[in-house]
């Protein structure tokens, strides 16, 4: 999440912009019509987890770059600890679920290598450049912030880049996936990710503690910050526990309903190879385009990819949050200067480059990864984070605020 | 206060992204299988087991 577009605090009374409320409905209504009549219910279902999705990222202010930076920057662990809440509560939902056997259901488990770790470094440098992550670039562009739209395009041909490049990078050393469900059982592999979660936790609470004496218990905080329950509900600012709440059982859903856990960014692919392929461009040419899933989505509507279907149920849902707090395109009130323009265009291409060869972003790699059992989300969690330390420190020179 | 943005360019932004799914959509196999082409190969379940990655990437042992 960016600062810029975080959804503010309630304050006094905010008329509703009606606008965008009934542009959103309105895209909803159409789009999720024509899932429906042209695929299958499964996928409506998913669009609709697409939807609340967006508004818990945007009511809740829920974002991956800011709370890492927080935590460098300002030595404010809040954002990091409802991260590491979220990991560790979504894990205890979707590790039994993997582990159950059933037929059809696969975790995000990837191999750990080369491409991980270069993947999930640059990925971490470009959060900070691009002002977002996968699940932040998405929800912002739904909120109609005109930056982050420069970022999305850039992420795009990023990913387009990193997919054609990915199988030079998969024939660098590398091992299999490590799924700590297979190698310790279900109870196992949440005892280890709790414990990882847990000595993670110490550490952001030490840095805090250190700079300020004193922890701030943000993220525990169940009521509003100001007005009443059902008015936040409408129009943020969500505790972070209730954001927290929506993308566990989003995540958990999404796994139950559409076999596979949340991703964001593989649709980033699929629209950029759609559009070099409209212009003439064979995709079959290169390596990644062949494996079954990419050729298979490549060759088929975006209506009946996953990852596309919740990708836009989540921007129209931001947009909807948005509208109702009365805050589209708000962020985008002050005109971008060159180089922040310049940030978003590098910071879109690290961020798409980065999550191809890391196998995802903040959301299919670290958030899935982790909730899944998977060794790899580790390797790009702590790799990432280098990248964005990197990232912290070129943004100055950007002018971009710390 | 004056409002962030313009109605016509929201609206034209995203009746040009619903111009492009549907441009997709009308060309692809789904399509065509609901139209009645009983070949077409549609792939409602994209999903592949075999696969070492979400995004379909091939195990490095099974690399040559």
């Amino acid at each position: 999440m960016t600062q810029t577009s975080a959804a503010a605090p309630v304050q006094g009374r905010l008329p509703v912009d009606r606008f965008v409320v009934g542009v959103a409905l309105a895209g909803m209504l159409i789009l999720g019509g024509l899932v429906w009549l042209e695929t299958a219910p499964f996928l409506v279902a998913l669009f609709g987890v697409g939807i609340a999705l967006g508004m818990a990222l945007y009511h809740g202010a829920f974002g991956f770059t800011a709370g890492w930076r927080n935590l460098v920057t300002k030595r404010r662990g809040a954002g990091m600890r409802a991260q590491l809440i979220l990991f560790a509560l979504t894990s205890a939902l979707m590790i039994p679920l993997l582990g159950s056997g059933e037929p059809g259901m696969v975790g995000a488990v990837a191999p750990i290598g080369t491409s991980l770790v270069v993947g999930s470094f640059v990925f971490g440098l470009g959060m900070q450049l691009g002002g977002g992550c996968g699940s932040g670039t998405l929800f912002t562009v739904g909120a109609g912030n005109l930056r982050m739209l420069v970022t999305l395009a850039f992420f795009i041909i990023g990913a387009v880049v990193g997919s054609i490049h990915l199988p030079w990078w998969l024939d660098l050393p590398s091992l299999d996936p490590v799924s700590l469900i297979d190698s310790v059982g279900v109870i196992g592999a949440i005892a280890v990710q709790w414990a990882g979660l847990a000595l993670v936790m110490l550490w952001v609470n030490r840095v805090e503690r250190r700079a300020h004496g004193s922890l701030e218990r943000s993220e525990l905080r169940l009521a509003p910050a100001e007005g009443g329950v059902l008015r936040t509900l409408v129009q943020g600012r969500w505790p972070f526990v209730w954001a927290i709440l929506v993308l566990a059982i989003g995540n958990t859903l999404t796994l139950a309903i559409g076999g596979a856990p949340w991703g964001i960014t593989f649709a980033f692919n699929l629209w950029g190879a759609k559009a070099l392929q409209a212009i003439g461009v064979d995709m079959s040419q290169f390596e990644f385009w062949t494996w079954d899933y990419p050729a298979m989505a490549l060759a088929d509507s975006v209506l009946v990819n996953i990852t596309s279907v919740m990708n836009f149920g989540l921007l129209l849902g931001a947009m909807l949050a948005a509208g109702l707090a009365n805050r589209f395109n708000e962020a985008s009130r002050k005109p971008i200067e060159g180089r922040q323009f310049l940030a978003a265009i590098i910071g879109g291409l690290l961020l798409g480059y980065g999550a191809r060869l890391g196998f995802g972003c903040n959301i299919g790699a670290l958030f899935s990864g982790l909730a899944s059992g998977s060794l790899h989300a580790w390797v790009w969690f702590a790799c990432a984070f280098v990248g964005s330390l990197v990232g912290i420190r070129l943004r100055p020179w950007f002018r971009l605020p710390n | 206060m004056k409002a962030a943005y313009h109605r016509s360019r929201v609206i034209g932004l995203l009746l040009a992204i619903l111009v492009l799914i549907m441009a997709d959509h009308l060309a692809s196999p789904t399509f065509a299988f609901n139209m009645g082409d009983g070949h077409a190969r549609t792939s409602l379940n994209q999903r592949d087991a075999s696969a070492c990655a979400p995004c379909g990437a091939p195990c490095p042992s099974t690399r040559q």
